[in-house]
């Protein structure tokens, strides 16, 4: 070609070589290859950490890192069990039979254990574990876990009113916390049945010293007020942890969004054989698969719907079918704010809207539950993965019981039910809503559709819609009542029935609180419930409760899902507990 | 070209032009259909153009609506993974069993009417601005020409995510979003052009006859710059077209289920990596609605650059 | 000259205030509870929404919120980004220069391709050449960049394994991180050739060879377009006749009269290229994994995250008015005839 001068050529030329040159650096790759990376182990996900601060984070991928990898509780789940624990921090676990926990319930003391170390060095000691679950109680970020300590031991939510005014005296915190010699002493308001499982789950320990060495409280009885609900850039725990775990923090970077740790030499059992972890975000499905075909990833976190591109990898296992203690659900709200809401249409019934307390008939509730398809939610929004609920208890918790009786899809008593409801008026003159659900969730699409699909097919004058919105207006539009129903699930914060029944079925609940519902009699069968330390006294009495959820039907209880990990086979010692937010590196060595 | 031809076309001169509109139009338009049509990829871009035009307007007939609002896609069951074409599904279904050959008919509709819509507030807001600025001058121009200047600092995906973000994702919504990031490229243009025309001798003859400004800019002014917007609009039909499909791709695009290009081509982000045996499993999530995107983006540009040859004046006389 | 100069910069502050104004104005059609969704990680601390609207004053009327972040700039602080996990400063200063070394191979890429198809596109005038330059310019633009990217990525690294994602393999990274590996830049190339480790400069440019084809073949068509036309202009002029009619080489008249003149649009585009490979990049960098500025601005919008939108737009307006005076600066080298008023 005429065009092409000498300099571009050698252009051309210069470039072509850079690209080759680069080449060099390749490493051998595919399947039945050595081992890439053997003493680094690659995480890929999806979610954001947002803190590392214990007493702060509240979602499972801030906690990944958290629990149990760099801080520990004082009690563990033993292996992959929900309700059997084993001493970690702590030299026994409490039982009525060795005394620990006393006959009346209220108390419980923990024996620390000895020559522990923090990755500073520093041994940890009774004192150490009494500031990390007072700060834990004290420090009660607006939206944090601190509530669930609060409440069975000082009896409230949060240490502040809804003025936003203190209301919990030090005599209080240091009573319910405290520790007698090399023991630690928790005091009760009331007898609470899962305390122990909290303490597994939410009692990460750090140095004292260390923390208020940089800046935060030193433990003592009257400045605490003043790191009351922080800001979570105002603490150095913030990116900076010191615990007791196997692994030590060598750099969060948030650009990258990378978290790296490195192996603690002193660990006060065995080191692990893993070096260092690295769990990075890479939100591109496409990329995080293709990271993990070559090798360059070890285990990659995926959702449901994509498990059928990840199945059949050369050099990769598929762990699937891995139990969630997590229920979604579909919630009735039983006031709408019918004010300025599109949403509800015209807002009374004349067939272009729906009144306020259009979900507070019973008959118009178990019409919807009647109609839709569950089993093709479960299909076509969780590939099948999953079990339909019995009730607000999930599979794998005391109480779980299959004899409860659930909702199935039946066309005609779905039409009886709307002839019956508000005295026939629905039937004859119809109604119109839209539904909003959470943009780019896909299985909340798809159950918004089987509702528009199935319940408009009953009856031409019911029109129902549904409209994907981003998390802020959904949030705006739970604020202020005005969602007509929504898809909201629930995830465990600790594996007892309570933290079930309570945010589902208590006035003062999580949902209760958006939707509208209440039964004193609910309410009554779950301060019994938690306050009875005998098992089976539990199970009945939640059982109960799981029928007053049947028959009051506040909610529609979808599925309960399972989760799967993709992960090279050179992966070996990885086990799953369904309470872990993520996974637990200790015992993983790649070969 | 034959000496005949050459001489017997029309002079150049615009004041001519516009003071003879009918005969000049006449020999005009024979001039610019004979230079069109002497440019085999101008004639692609118009054919590819045509058909699009003609399956917008046939949608109803080519794929019957079956919702209530006749933009959603007629979906059978709820299986998440795609499959492919097959009986009943020529294009084959994307995830959640949407009809592809729907979706496919049915976004040649919502592609005109959402790169129309976009373009029409463009050069609305250009037309009223862009001649206030040009024709007056002075304190006003500056004004605006600021103002300009600040919506151009902004880059323009994160104005328009901004905006979506703010107002909710609705076609509407989407509409405004990125007629506000391109309003300001239309109004430098037609002020530059209102510049260029001002000046010349038969405008500021009409002035000089009393002729009132609005009549000036509606008969002589408008029709001699409406060229270049038209290159521009044909350039950026396809182009908003893109940026759609970038915004569905960020998460902001219209709800699922619409028929739209831009959400159908980024609903196979999460599928191009097929099985794990066979990359192509889903080939046809990418290859279809790409291949409409494709064409169309080609067959705008194809015709914008058929319009710069024939419309631009400065290259006009060349052989 | 350098009054002109100071004259364009006096824009900037002008500039600055429109652009913040434009964004706080905004937050009038949010509602406190809105604003408070960026604080929230999880569906459970949905309860906490009164609790927290309260604690970051999310009820104040907007003047109110402006003035407060105003005052806050004006003491050098930018602000917390909820998003970014840090300082606005330190999230701008930690992902440009990411963005930047992208940026930058690409738009030389797209520079040298652009201008040689342009020419050769101009010079064979409907010719093959003509047709086929802008049919492949032209193609590249007709896709949205995130197809172009997934499908290099399939090719060129789930096939062959040549290409990775990211910006350094596993054994660089954890180099970078160590206390050895001095960051002057923040641009792994530069810095790699500064450490005099070379093995990590081969491993940035084997990460950076996908993003950057992705960048220039999207782009590249406009370029084309622009140097084609402005290449056909100028060579009907009378003086490039004149040249050829003296005899000059083919090669001779284009390289040395015809380029030069044709620059002045090229320029112009440069640096509407410059500012507009900023919103190209955000896809890019999604796919590609790299942490750049344009992923954390659009993540940040898409959050409402006003201290990360503001600080982020600020920084663009204040680039986008150095591009345009540099292109200024250009016009008056390349042409003598220009003189900057």
């Amino acid at each position: 070609m005429q065009m092409i001068s000498w300099g571009r050529r050698w252009a051309a030329l210069a470039l072509a070589a850079v690209l080759v040159a680069s080449l060099g650096t390749v490493a051998a790759r595919g399947a039945g290859e050595p081992v890439k990376n053997p003493d680094t182990f690659v995480e890929l996900g999806f979610g954001d950490v947002s803190t590392l601060d214990p007493a702060l984070g509240y979602d499972i991928y801030s906690y990944e890192p958290i629990w149990p990898n760099v801080y520990e509780t004082l009690i563990m789940y033993s292996g992959s069990s929900l309700d059997r624990f084993e001493p970690m921090l702590a030299t026994q676990v409490p039982s009525l039979q060795n005394g620990l926990i006393s006959a009346d319930g209220l108390t419980y003391t923990l024996p620390i254990r000895q020559g522990v170390r923090f990755h500073d060095g520093a041994e940890m000691t009774a004192d150490d574990v009494v500031y990390s679950v007072r700060r834990f109680l004290l420090q009660d970020q607006a939206g944090g876990p601190a509530w669930l300590l609060l409440s069975p031991l000082l009896g409230v939510d949060s240490t502040r009113d809804d003025k936003g005014k203190i209301q919990v005296a030090w005599a209080d915190v240091a009573r319910a916390v405290s520790a007698q010699g090399n023991s630690v002493v928790f005091r009760l308001k009331k007898p609470f049945a899962p305390f122990l499982t909290i303490v597994a789950a939410w009692t990460s320990i750090m140095s004292r010293k260390w923390a208020a060495s940089h800046g935060d409280w030193d433990g003592g009885p009257t400045t605490w007020q003043k790191y009351n609900n922080p800001k979570d850039q105002d603490r150095y725990q913030f990116n900076h942890m010191d615990g007791t775990g196997p692994f030590m923090l060598q750099e969060w970077d948030r650009q990258a969004k990378e978290v790296i740790l490195v192996r603690n030499d002193h660990y006060w059992r065995k080191p692990a054989a893993l070096k260092r972890i690295v769990m990075r975000t890479v939100p591109e499905f496409a990329t995080r698969r293709l990271l993990l075909q070559q090798g360059d990833a070890d285990l990659v976190v995926a959702s449901l719907n994509q498990q059928s591109q990840l199945r059949g990898i050369p050099g990769t296992i598929l762990q699937d079918n891995l139990p969630l203690i997590a229920l979604q659900t579909l919630q009735f709200n039983f006031r709408i704010n019918t004010e300025a809401n599109p949403d509800a249409g015209s807002g009374k019934l004349d067939g272009n809207g729906i009144p306020p307390d259009f979900f507070a008939d019973i008959h118009v509730r178990r019409g919807f539950a009647y109609a839709f398809d569950y089993a093709s939610n479960l299909s076509g929004g969780y590939a099948g993965k999953g079990v339909l609920p019995h009730g607000p208890i999930p599979q794998g918790l005391l109480g779980y019981d299959t004899t409860v009786p659930m909702y199935t899809t039946n066309r005609d008593k779905a039409i009886a039910e709307f002839k019956e409801a508000f005295g026939g008026k629905v039937w004859d003159t119809g109604f119109r809503l839209t539904i909003p659900y959470t943009a780019g969730n896909t299985a909340r699409q798809v159950g918004a559709q089987i509702v528009k699909d199935t319940v408009t097919a009953l009856n031409p004058k019911f029109q129902i819609e549904f409209r994907p919105v981003p998390a802020s207006s959904l949030n705006q539009l739970l604020f202020a009542h005005k969602g007509t129903m929504y898809f909201l699930g629930w995830f465990a914060d600790y594996p007892d029935p309570h933290d079930f029944a309570q945010p589902f079925l208590a006035a003062s609940g999580y949902f209760p609180v958006r939707g509208g519902y209440k039964n004193p009699e609910a309410d009554r069968l779950i301060d019994q419930a938690v306050g009875t330390p005998d098992p089976a006294k539990r199970k009945a009495i939640y059982r109960q409760l799981s029928l007053i959820a049947y028959n009051d039907l506040p909610y529609l209880f979808l599925v309960q899902p399972v989760q799967f990990y993709t992960m090279r086979s050179w992966t070996h010692g990885w086990y799953y507990n369904p309470i872990f937010p993520g996974q637990y590196f200790y015992t993983i060595y790649k070969q | 070209m034959s000496a005949i031809r050459s001489t017997s076309s029309a002079p150049t001169l615009p004041f001519s032009r516009a003071l003879a509109p009918a005969r000049a139009v006449e020999s005009g338009w024979h001039r610019t259909v004979r230079r069109f049509r002497r440019n085999p990829l101008s004639v692609l871009g118009m054919g590819i153009i045509a058909m699009f035009v003609l399956t917008a307007l046939l949608a109803p007939f080519i794929a019957h609506p079956v919702e209530r609002n006749p933009y959603m896609m007629p979906h059978s069951g709820y299986a998440p993974d795609p499959q492919p074409p097959r009986p009943g599904h020529p294009f084959g279904t994307t995830e959640e069993q949407f009809d592809l050959f729907y979706g496919i008919v049915w976004g040649a509709r919502t592609a005109f009417i959402v790169a129309l819509s976009v373009i029409a507030s463009a050069v609305a807001i250009a037309l009223v601005l862009g001649s206030v600025s040009g024709f007056y001058g002075g304190r006003v121009d500056e004004i605006v020409m600021r103002i300009v200047d600040i919506v151009l600092a902004f880059p323009g995906l994160i104005l328009a995510v901004v905006i979506v973000a703010v107002l909710g994702p609705s076609v509407r919504n989407l509409i405004i979003a990125i007629a506000a990031v391109e309003w300001p490229t239309y109004t430098r243009l037609l002020r530059g052009e209102f510049l260029r025309v001002r000046d010349m001798e038969y405008v500021q003859a009409a002035r000089a006859l009393g002729a009132s400004d609005l009549l000036i800019i509606v008969r002589h002014v408008i029709p001699n710059t409406i060229y270049s917007v038209l290159i521009l609009a044909s350039l950026n039909m396809g182009s908003i077209v893109i940026t759609f499909a970038a915004l569905s791709f960020l998460g902001l695009g219209v709800p699922p289920g619409y028929s739209d290009w831009g959400q159908l081509i980024s609903l196979s982000r999460n599928w191009i990596t097929g099985t794990a045996g066979d990359p192509f499993t889903f080939w046809y999530t990418l290859i279809i609605p790409g291949t409409a995107i494709f064409l169309f983006v080609l067959g705008w540009n194809l015709l914008g650059d058929a319009f710069r040859d024939v419309f631009d004046p400065r290259l006009q006389g060349s052989r | 000259m350098t009054t002109f100069i100071a004259r364009r910069l006096a824009l900037l502050p002008f500039v600055a205030v429109g652009v913040t104004v434009l964004i706080f104005s905004l937050l009038q059609f949010l509602t406190p509870a809105m604003r408070a969704s960026l604080y929230i990680h999880d569906p459970k601390q949905l309860n906490a929404l009164p609790d927290i609207i309260r604690k970051y004053d999310l009820d104040r009327p907007v003047y109110i919120q402006y003035w407060g972040w105003l005052r806050q700039v004006l003491h050098g602080d930018l602000g917390w980004s909820e998003t970014a996990r840090e300082p606005v400063a330190d999230a701008i200063r930690g992902y440009f220069p990411a963005t930047l070394e992208l940026g930058m191979y690409s738009f030389a890429c797209i520079l040298a391709l652009g201008i040689w198809l342009g020419t050769a596109a101009a010079v064979n005038k409907d010719r093959a050449l003509d047709h086929l330059s802008r049919f492949t310019s032209i193609s590249g633009a007709s896709l949205p960049t995130f197809v172009w990217a997934l499908l290099l990525l399939m090719v060129f690294y789930g096939h062959f394994g040549w290409f990775p994602p990211g910006r350094l393999s596993l054994d660089a990274d954890l180099y970078v991180r160590g206390g050895q590996f001095h960051a002057y830049t923040g641009l792994m190339t530069i810095d790699a050739l500064l450490n005099g480790q070379w093995w990590i400069f081969w491993d940035a440019v084997r990460h950076l060879v996908l993003p950057v084809a992705t960048l220039t073949y999207y782009l590249t068509a406009v370029l084309v377009r622009i140097t084609r036309s402005s290449m056909l202009e100028t060579l009907r002029t009378d003086y490039v006749r004149t040249a050829e009619a003296k005899g000059l080489s083919h090669h001779v008249v284009i390289d040395k009269h015809a380029r030069r003149n044709a620059m002045i649009p090229v320029i112009t585009l440069g640096s509407l290229l410059f500012v507009g490979l900023l919103s190209g990049v955000v896809i890019t960098e999604t796919v590609f994994n790299l942490p750049g500025i344009g992923r954390w601005g659009v993540g940040a919008s898409q959050q409402l995250d006003i201290p990360a939108v503001t600080g982020f737009a600020l920084v663009f307006a204040g680039l986008l008015v150095l591009a345009n005076l540099c292109a200024d600066v250009l016009y008056a080298v390349v042409d003598p005839r220009i003189r900057l008023r």
